[in-house]
C-alpha cells in the first residue's frame, strides 16, 4: 500500500517538475500574497490619518497609532496565507487529474493493482503537500520580511498561537479541501481551467474571515481557530467521501467524460 | 484461463452485453468481432474488473474479477484502445510507473525486457510526447506486458496504424499464443481476427457465433459454383433455369454465371457435364468460398432483422 501510494506520489511530482508552467505558479502566487501584505503594511499606516481606523488587535495598547494598524494588518496575513493552498493544491489537481482524463490513462491504471483510494490518496499528497509546505515557506518569508523591515518588534503580536494553529491545522485542511474540489471538478470538466472553477467554494471563504476579522465583527482567538479548523476538516471528510465515489472505477469509466 | 457465464452488462435501461458466455483456454487467442457499440470494451472491462456485471459473472484464472480485482490485476494485462501514456514522462519512466504497482515485479529488469520486446530499447530515454502513434501503441503493450501476465486483453490493439505498424504488432500478437498466453483480442479488422484467432466470436450485444474462423465459414456455406464461359447465350440460360440450377445469370464479372448445388462436391461434374452438352465453352469453374467478412456481416444483418 506504502510502496504504490509512494509510487502515485512520486510520478505525479516528476509530473509537476517537467511543467515549468505549475512550478512557476506555485512561486508566483505566494510570492504575490507575501509581498501584498508586506506592501499594505507599508503602505496603509502612512496615509490614513491616525484614529482613521477604529479597530485594533488585541493586546497593543502600548503600541503607537501606526504599529498598532500595521499590526492589524500583519495579523490578516494568516488568512493571507491560506490562499496559497487554496489555489495551489487546487490547480495541481486539476492539472494531474484532467491530464489523466485527456491522455486517457487512467483506464490502464485501474487494470493494475492499485486501488483507486491509493490513487486518491497519492494524488491528494501530491499535491497538498508541496501547497503546505509553500505555505509554510511563505509564512517564513512573511517574519523574516516583517524583520529585515524593522517591524520585529511587533512580531510578537502577530505570531500568536492563533498564527501556529492557523498555519498548522487550517493550511493543511484547506489544501486538502482544494485539492479535492480540484479533483470533484476535474471529473466532470474537459480541462483545467473549467475544473478550476469549484476553487472560489475556498477562496471566498478565506477572502470573508479576512473580512470578518479585519471589519472587527469577530477576532479569531485561538479556540475560535481551533472551531474552523474542526469544521474543515469535517468538510474534507465529506468531500473525501464524495471524491472517493467520484474516484471510484466504474465511475471514471463510464462516467467521467 | 477465462470463462464468462451468462455475463450481462446494463447501463440504466441500455443492455451492453446480454449473457455472453465464452471460455479462453491457455495458449488460446480468442478474436471478439462486432460493430461499433456491440459491447466488446465493456465485455473486456468486465473481465478486467474495470467494471462489475450486472449479472452472470466472469472468472480469471480461478478468481472473480468483480469480487477480487486487485488479485486478477496481477494476472492480466490490459492494453487498452487507447494507448493512455503519460506524454511528459519518457517511455522507461511511464513504464516503471506501472511496473511498480506490481508486488513481485524487479522493475527495472522488467522495464527493459518489455522495452526489448516491443522493439523501443533504443527509445527508452526519449519523451513519449515525441513517439509516433505506432510506437505509443507498442509502448503500451509493453505496459501491458511489463508484468509477464499469463492473460492479456487487447482492445483494438492496431487500430489507427499504418499497415507496417500494424503489422509489426500483429507479429507480436502472433507470439503471444506460442509462449502459451491466452488472449482475448477485440477488433473491427476481419482479417486480423482471422490470422490471430483460434476462435473467432461474433458480438452484437449478445455472442451470434463463435468458432473456429474455417468453421465459422462452413457454417454459412452456400454452396454456390461460379463459372466462366466464352460466351452465354439466352436460351441456354433460360433452358438452365428452368432446371432450378442458375442462382445469378448476371453479375458484375464478365460472362460468370452463378450456379446454386446441393452439393458441390456430387453435383459440380454433373453441372460441367450439362453445361459442356449444351455447347458451352468452360473456361473456368470455382466454387465460391464465404470469406470471414460475408459471414460476418450475414450474421449481424441478421441479427439487425
Amino acid at each position: 500500500m506504502i510502496r504504490r501510494i509512494g509510487n502515485v506520489l512520486a510520478k505525479e511530482w516528476i509530473g509537476m517538475a517537467s511543467s515549468p508552467s505549475s512550478l512557476l505558479f506555485g512561486l508566483v502566487i505566494p510570492l504575490l500574497l507575501v509581498g501584498q501584505a508586506i506592501f499594505l503594511s507599508w503602505i496603509l499606516p502612512r496615509f490614513l490619518a491616525p484614529g482613521a481606523i477604529g479597530l485594533q488587535a488585541p493586546g497593543v495598547e502600548g503600541l503607537s497609532e501606526a504599529d498598532r494598524f500595521r499590526v492589524l494588518i500583519l495579523s490578516q496575513f494568516r488568512f493571507f496565507v491560506l490562499l496559497i493552498p487554496a489555489m495551489v493544491a487546487n490547480v495541481f489537481a486539476t492539472l494531474s487529474v484532467v491530464e489523466e482524463k485527456i491522455t486517457r490513462t487512467l483506464e490502464p491504471l485501474l487494470a493494475t493493482p492499485v486501488r483507486t483510494w491509493e490513487l486518491l490518496v497519492g494524488k491528494t499528497l501530491s499535491g497538498g503537500i508541496p501547497a503546505v509546505l509553500v505555505a509554510w515557506a511563505s509564512a517564513g518569508l512573511f517574519v523574516v520580511l516583517v524583520s529585515v523591515l524593522g517591524w520585529g518588534a511587533l512580531l510578537s503580536h502577530v505570531v500568536s498561537l492563533s498564527w501556529y494553529l492557523s498555519l498548522f491545522l487550517l493550511t493543511p485542511a484547506v489544501s486538502i479541501m482544494s485539492f479535492v474540489l480540484g479533483v470533484v471538478g476535474s471529473s466532470r470538466a474537459s480541462d483545467a481551467k473549467s475544473a478550476q472553477n469549484l476553487a472560489v467554494i475556498v477562496v471566498f471563504p478565506i477572502f470573508a474571515l479576512i473580512a470578518i476579522q479585519v471589519t472587527g465583527l469577530v477576532w479569531f482567538t485561538p479556540l475560535l481557530t481551533g472551531v474552523v479548523a474542526v469544521g474543515l476538516a469535517v468538510c474534507d471528510v465529506l468531500l473525501l467521501a464524495l471524491a472517493g465515489r467520484l474516484f471510484a472505477r466504474e465511475s471514471i469509466v463510464t462516467r467521467w467524460r | 484461463m477465462i470463462r464468462t457465464v451468462d455475463l450481462t452488462r446494463r447501463f440504466g435501461e441500455r443492455l451492453a452485453v446480454d449473457r455472453l458466455s465464452i471460455e479462453i483456454g491457455e495458449g488460446q487467442v480468442v478474436g471478439l468481432l462486432g460493430p461499433n457499440g456491440a459491447g466488446k470494451t465493456t465485455t473486456l472491462r468486465m473481465i478486467a474488473g474495470i467494471i462489475a456485471p450486472s449479472s452472470g459473472r466472469a472468472e480469471v484464472g480461478g478468481l472473480d474479477p468483480a469480487s477480487e480485482p486487485a488479485r486478477v490485476h496481477e494476472s492480466i494485462g490490459l492494453l487498452t484502445e487507447s494507448p493512455g501514456l503519460y506524454d511528459r514522462l519518457s517511455a522507461e519512466r511511464n513504464l516503471a510507473y506501472f511496473a511498480r504497482f506490481y508486488a513481485a515485479v524487479d522493475v527495472r529488469r522488467a522495464v527493459d525486457r518489455a522495452l526489448d520486446a516491443v522493439g523501443l530499447a533504443d527509445r527508452r530515454r526519449d519523451r513519449v510526447a515525441t513517439f509516433s502513434k505506432g510506437m505509443k501503441q507498442r509502448l503500451a503493450l509493453a505496459r501491458a506486458l511489463v508484468h509477464e501476465p499469463r492473460i492479456l486483453l487487447l482492445d483494438e490493439p492496431t487500430a489507427g496504424l499504418d499497415p507496417e505498424a500494424a503489422k509489426g504488432l500483429r507479429t507480436m500478437i502472433g507470439g503471444f499464443r506460442r509462449e502459451g498466453r491466452s488472449v482475448l483480442l477485440s477488433t473491427h479488422n476481419l482479417a486480423e481476427a482471422e490470422e490471430l484467432s483460434d476462435r473467432i466470436g461474433i458480438l452484437r450485444t449478445r455472442l451470434l457465433a463463435i468458432d473456429a474462423p474455417r468453421a465459422l465459414r462452413a457454417a454459412q456455406e452456400t454452396h454456390v459454383v461460379r463459372v466462366r464461359a466464352v460466351a452465354w447465350d439466352r436460351e441456354t440460360l433460360d433452358r438452365l433455369e428452368g432446371e432450378g440450377q442458375v442462382l445469378e445469370a448476371s453479375g458484375e464479372e464478365e460472362n460468370v454465371v452463378r450456379f446454386r448445388l446441393e452439393d458441390p462436391t456430387r453435383d459440380r461434374p454433373r453441372l460441367v457435364a450439362r453445361l459442356v452438352e449444351l455447347g458451352i465453352e468452360i473456361l473456368d469453374v470455382g466454387e465460391e468460398t464465404r470469406s470471414l467478412e460475408d459471414v460476418y456481416l450475414a450474421l449481424v444483418r441478421e441479427e439487425e432483422e
